[in-house]
């Protein structure tokens, strides 16, 4: 349940790490795992490796503003068998305007509805799907 | 009757005068089994009283006597006997152990989750196999929702540093298997280990359970049947189908 002002963590390698929810794209209330959303980036991720993040040059900085597909929710995904699905928190991957991803490389688990909603893309990039 | 309008409009009223000409026909038959009727009256079933005849007709087609105020007879089953009268049990329960029969046949799945002492219970750790989507689920039990054909049951598990819980229905087709891989050491004292998300009490990943518990059934395979085999031998024991 994805909205307005919603926080979520970007768990791709594009350089944000907390983006917040701007606008759920298509006519919906609420976004869920596969969905697309516009978000703003509130932070950058600086740990760690601070001095090989900055020479690679974070793609993104704090105040862009960018599209982003959910890929974990809080709140429970029913699937089409019965079974749901919970995740302990929300996370998107940021995309470009024409959906490909602007990371290289997503590290955690996404949840198996982003193939039902075509982002084949982001499925092989992740370590691990549940 | 209306010849004078009739040829003063051959076809304005054409509608009425056929409407008429059925009203009367029907009038008529309605006179002829009026007649009829008083002589068949023994025959008609005794539940019938006397104020029946008050409008009947002779239905063509079934031959059965429908009136106004029409007392049809008891609908017939298909033996030829009255229809015995609704039964006292529990309809939905009777169509959840129909259901139930139906999708285990052979009782597995409803004995890995009944109240009894050796029966899955909330606290073990669990194996459940998909028959698609990959790889399998483990993770502590959280809750069984017992409800008839929707019994399903709740597992938490870490992926990766982040929780993850899934609902799974114990009666569907597509989970394959649900093994026990580590049973809680003293037993649970809630129902809901709902308590098990917070920090404090959280399982974290049980995976090096799951790897255990695997390594551990390695132990009764033979050398030449490593692989394919294993996974197989390994099943019989507990694996529901």
């Amino acid at each position: 349940m994805i909205q307005l002002k919603s926080m979520l963590n970007c768990i791709d390698n594009s350089g944000a790490a907390i983006v917040e929810c701007a606008m759920v794209i298509g006519q919906k209330r609420h976004a869920s795992i596969g969905d697309r959303i516009v978000v703003v980036v509130q932070k950058q991720r600086d740990a760690g490796a601070a001095g090989m993040a900055a020479a690679s040059g974070a793609k993104v900085k704090r105040g862009d503003i960018r599209h982003a597909v959910v890929v974990r929710t809080k709140q429970k995904v029913t699937r089409r068998d019965g079974s749901c699905i919970k995740f302990d928190d929300n996370a998107c991957v940021l995309i470009n305007k024409s959906g490909d991803p602007i990371g290289s490389r997503i590290n955690g688990v996404v949840g198996m509805e982003l193939r039902k909603k075509k982002w084949s893309r982001i499925l092989s990039m992740a370590p691990s799907q549940a | 009757m209306n010849v004078a309008p009739l040829a003063r409009r051959p076809l304005g009223c054409l509608k009425t005068t056929l409407r008429q000409a059925r009203q009367h026909k029907i009038f008529s038959r309605s006179m002829a089994t009026e007649v009829q009727a008083t002589t068949s009256t023994p025959k008609s079933p005794p539940s019938q009283g006397p104020d029946q005849n008050f409008y009947r007709l002779v239905d063509k087609k079934t031959k059965s006597v429908r009136s106004a105020f029409a007392l049809y007879p008891q609908p017939l089953a298909a033996a030829g006997k009255p229809l015995s009268p609704p039964s006292t049990t529990n309809p939905v329960a009777a169509l959840h152990e129909f259901q139930i029969k139906k999708l285990d046949p052979t009782g597995a799945r409803t004995a890995l989750f009944a109240r009894t002492r050796e029966a899955a219970k909330v606290g073990d750790i669990l194996l459940v196999t998909h028959r698609r989507g990959g790889e399998p689920f483990a993770g502590v039990c959280l809750s069984i929702r017992r409800a008839g054909i929707d019994t399903a049951v709740l597992l938490r598990n870490h992926i990766g540093k982040v929780g993850v819980e899934m609902w799974f229905k114990v009666y569907n087709r597509n989970v394959a298997g649900i093994e026990i891989v580590k049973r809680r050491l003293k037993r649970a004292r809630r129902a809901r280990l709902t308590y098990m998300r917070k920090p404090k009490h959280d399982m974290g990943s049980v995976a090096e359970f799951v790897s255990a518990w695997r390594k551990s059934r390695r132990v009764f395979q033979t050398k030449g049947a490593k692989g394919k085999a294993g996974a197989a031998a390994g099943a019989g024991g507990k694996k529901k189908k």
